[in-house]
């Protein structure tokens, strides 16, 4: 903390944790480290408790947690991969989030439990908090996430920032055109000297999911059927475009709708990840078939290569009106002449779809053409793929271990004396 | 014993065992290997002479041998001070207002002090106001109070960063302003409070030579200056594309400008030097040593010709959009002889040597002039040849330039008017006979007259 000659450097690490809940999962670690602990998706399966437990499972531990309801028919809740990833009877799959905010506050508490008790493992207490929020958080959910926190939690100091601010931070910078790609939506928010321009904030649907979907509707129009993963017992290994031999396993009777279509939608995304590719300009047809294929094996044994259809799939991410480089465009116009310089000299992305092969490349390009000729557009982004993912996870990592930062903290003492309206004030 | 030490290659003490030899055995080893040790090599290195006189001359071994405890049984010693305890310790941070504690890691040794970092939380002082102030000084009809307060909030909670205030405006209560109005009520407000009140506000008030001097925010300017800065950086690709090709375009005019007006200017000077010319030329061939205005003048025109190549060579660099004219250029004609030079006797015939800034281009067409003329090449110097023969030949150069001059005047006419007719369909542009004749008239003639009708005014005056 501090050094032989009276320096100060480094942080000063406080025990907080940060927390980062997003469309596609939910990032929780402690501060002061350099990758969340845990990376868990942002669903909670809620299924019948009467389902016959496994033998060897003698109570209920963290990750199933049992609540009570009126009717004396109990609900479990199951959580994370190794839970939610079994066929279970009835067991139905709910996200707890919606455009970006919490929305189901009890299932987000059931999550919030599994955090302190299988991945934190230590009382809610002893840990400051921090979380991040979409610059476009209403108030009610702000004051009702510290209300939860300080209530239910008892954290001793919470605080919420907004996560386009964090993810300027964990590239070094307090002034940035963050834009982010998430699962839901991609954004483009300027953050001046640690402030979100909340008014110059843009937004579009168009994210890793709608990626997912527009490879869902290729792959059927290509009739290539996505078997479901948990379905195959075994198959066999067959020539490329043969039609896959396999066998199917006996799956528990009562799968409900949404857990199928939740388990599908991963092996979309997947198939995405593997496959797509963003073409550095415009999709070209004749560009796209020179480009090396790529192959890919559906869970029931098919398999073949992919070659312009790697390319198309992903212009829907660069749509002229929906796409990152239009959106960064309207965040900078929609700011202050004098801060349009900085701004466009700091681009910074990050998110889960800024990892798509190309992405960055096209980003850059597009914008290059888009931006002003007097500025010096330069853009950031963290080298590797997981910060890019984790970024505003890290920023707040960062931020919740500076020193100078763990005077801004909303303890629970000024909770008790002020109540939840100072949040406004306080995170701005 | 013994047998491990002949295998192992262990010199055995030779002595028998005896009290002697236990006591200084060390000492007999010793002095047997320093015995057979020879003595390095003046200049020798001692790595390689290792490898050659190695104590029993054997080959070295080829597995490492080195089995002692050197590197893994002693332990590592990293600093000699003993190890200092940390303790998750409770603090209280300064900076805070509510005592809360937190916890960190200190060390046990660490004397209980004040949170380091608490020295880093500045804040900008922000004038306030009471309600009585405000009603006596802060008045105005653009703003309520209520507005002012949310104005002096804001910027005590964004620290003076009017983008950010900006943005955080309540526009649910209070109507939209621009920054320039936001920052102008603010110093407004910090100029009428540090007049009437005691204590100034450091950041907007500095004291110069005792009196106060207070910051004054211009608006108006302020506002001009970010019009300006939007219209330049909301300007489209197609008005940036315009304005880039207009300039080029500017750039085009000027540079043809420039070369018409060069051109107009060397047949200006071509036209008194053949006016003036025809005397000063023989004058000063004949009168070497008056040695009248000349020499400066000319150095000045090779001065300007170079120049002029410089010149001609950026225009033609450039690339146009239409064809347009050769550039004419005209070279400085007659030929200036020099004069006599130094002391002491010199052949005369020296004197019909052509001076080095002629070229080799014109010497040839000069000597080709006079074989057609019948006039031998090198005449015998005599008093009078050497000075008409000088004479004759400067003309010959002088007819030379503007017989070129002529032809590229006549090829910038014709070029002129096929772009003339280009660009007027159906139109010809008839050249007065006056004008495009002279060439052809020019070829036939002799060469003296080519020299009068050049000379006399009227004739060249038509031709520019
Ligand atoms: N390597 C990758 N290539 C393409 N897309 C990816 C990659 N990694 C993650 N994604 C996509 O990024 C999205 C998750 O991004 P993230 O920023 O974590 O979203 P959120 O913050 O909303 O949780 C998912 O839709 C996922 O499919
Ligand atoms: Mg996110």
């Amino acid at each position: 903390m501090s050094g032989p000659n009276g320096m100060l450097y480094g942080g000063d690490e406080i025990g907080a944790l940060v927390f980062d809940p997003g469309h596609h999962s939910l990032r929780v670690g402690y501060a002061q480290e350099d990758t969340p602990k845990a990376d868990i998706p942002a669903v909670v399966g809620v299924g019948p408790a009467t389902h016959v437990p496994e033998p060897e499972e003698k109570v209920p531990d963290g990750n199933v947690t049992q609540s009570g309801t009126k009717a004396g028919n109990e609900l479990r809740h199951y959580i994370d991969v190794t839970e939610l990833h079994v066929p279970r009877t009835g067991m139905e799959v709910h996200t707890y989030m919606k455009d970006g905010q919490v929305d189901n506050w009890d299932l987000f508490e059931k999550m919030l439990d599994y955090c302190y008790a299988k991945v934190i493992r230590s009382p809610s207490e002893h840990h400051p908090a921090l979380f991040t929020e979409a610059v476009w958080t209403t108030r009610p959910a702000r004051e009702k996430l510290a209300e939860l926190l300080f209530e239910k939690y008892q954290a001793p100091a919470f605080f919420l920032v907004k996560s386009a601010v964090l993810a300027a931070f964990a590239n070094g910078k307090s002034t940035a055109l963050v834009v982010d790609a998430g699962a839901s939506q991609t954004s483009a928010v300027p953050v001046i000297d640690g402030y979100a321009l909340v008014n110059a904030a843009v937004r579009s649907p168009v994210g890793g999911d709608h990626l997912a979907a527009q490879a869902k509707h290729m792959l059927t129009n290509m009739h290539i059927q996505m078997l479901p993963i948990y379905s195959i017992q075994s198959k066999e290994v067959i020539r490329e475009r043969e039609r896959g031999r396999y066998t199917l396993k006996t799956l528990p009777a009562g799968l409900t709708h949404s857990w199928q279509q939740y388990m599908l939608r991963r092996q979309y995304e997947d198939f995405c990840h593997c496959v797509a590719q963003v073409s550095e300009s415009p999709y070209e047809e004749r560009q796209a078939a020179a480009a090396p294929m790529s192959h890919y094996e559906f869970p029931g044994g098919y398999h073949q290569d992919f070659g312009p259809e790697r390319f198309k799939l992903t212009e829907c991410l660069f749509e002229q009106t929906l796409g990152a480089p239009h959106l960064a465009c309207a965040a900078a116009a929609g700011c202050d002449a004098d801060a349009r310089p900085a701004l466009w000299g700091s681009v910074v992305a990050c998110g889960g779809v800024a990892n798509s092969p190309g992405w960055l490349d096209r980003l850059a390009k597009e914008l290059a053409a888009r931006a002003p000729s007097s500025h010096r557009l330069k853009s950031h982004a963290a080298p590797s793929p997981t910060e890019r993912r984790f970024a505003a996870w890290i920023g707040g990592s960062i931020l919740a271990s500076i020193g100078s930062f763990q005077q801004m903290w909303i303890s629970s003492q000024e909770y008790d004396e002020g109540g939840k309206g100072q949040l406004e004030r306080k995170c701005p | 014993m013994a047998d491990i030490l002949d295998i192992l290659d262990i010199e055995q003490p030779t002595a028998e065992i005896s009290r002697d030899s236990i006591l200084h055995g060390d000492k007999v080893k010793k002095k047997y290997v320093t015995a057979k040790a020879v003595k390095r090599p003046e200049g020798m290195h001692r790595e390689v002479f290792a490898l050659l006189y190695n104590d029993n001359k054997d080959l070295p071994p080829l597995l490492p041998t080195d089995t002692g405890k050197a590197y893994k049984q002693t332990k590592a010693k990293l600093g000699m001070r003993k190890v200092r305890k940390w303790t998750w310790a409770p603090f209280t941070n300064p900076a805070r207002k509510d005592n809360a504690v937190f916890h960190h890691w200190k060390r046990v040794s660490d004397e209980a002090k004040d949170y380091p970092f608490a020295q880093f939380n500045k804040q900008v002082t922000i004038p306030s106001y009471s309600e009585s102030e405000y009603n006596q000084y802060l008045k105005s009809e653009d703003w309520s109070q209520a507005e002012t307060d949310h104005l002096i909030d804001l910027c005590q909670r964004f620290d003076l960063r009017f983008i950010v205030i900006h943005d955080r405006w309540d526009r649910a209560a209070f109507r939209d302003r621009s920054v320039e109005d936001l920052k102008e009520r603010y110093y407004g407000i910090c100029a009428t409070l540090s007049k009437v009140k005691t204590n100034p506000w450091s950041n907007t008030v500095t004291m110069v030579n005792g009196e106060k001097r207070i910051y004054h925010y211009d608006a108006e300017h302020e506002k001009k200056r970010k019009e300006q800065l939007r219209r330049l950086f909301d300007r489209t690709q197609e008005q940036i594309d315009e304005e880039q090709m207009l300039l080029t375009e500017l750039k085009k005019i000027e540079a043809r400008k420039r070369e018409r007006e060069r051109k107009t200017q060397d047949l200006q000077k071509l036209i008194s030097r053949a006016d003036s010319g025809n005397l000063p030329a023989t004058t000063q061939v004949n009168n070497n040593n008056e040695g009248t205005s000349t020499p400066s003048n000319n150095a000045s025109n090779i001065a300007r010709r170079h120049d002029r190549k410089l010149h001609k060579k950026k225009l033609t660099a450039q690339q146009r959009p239409i064809r347009t004219v050769e550039s004419v250029t005209v070279e400085w004609s007659g030929i200036k002889f020099p004069e006599a030079r130094g002391t002491g006797v010199w052949l005369r015939s020296q004197r019909m040597k052509l001076p080095p800034g002629v070229g080799q281009r014109k010497t040839k067409a000069i000597e080709q002039e006079l074989r057609l003329m019948n006039i031998d090449i090198a005449p015998t110097p005599t008093e009078a040849i050497c000075k008409h023969f000088n004479e004759l030949r400067s003309d010959l150069a002088l007819a030379l330039d503007l017989k070129n001059a002529l032809a590229s005047c006549e090829f910038e006419l014709q070029a002129l008017r096929h772009q003339y007719e280009a660009l007027n369909p159906g139109k010809t542009l008839t050249i007065p006979p006056s004008i495009c004749n002279s060439v052809a008239d020019g070829e036939s003639k002799p060469v003296g007259e080519i020299i009068d009708v050049v000379g006399s005014p009227s004739a060249l005056n038509t031709t520019i």
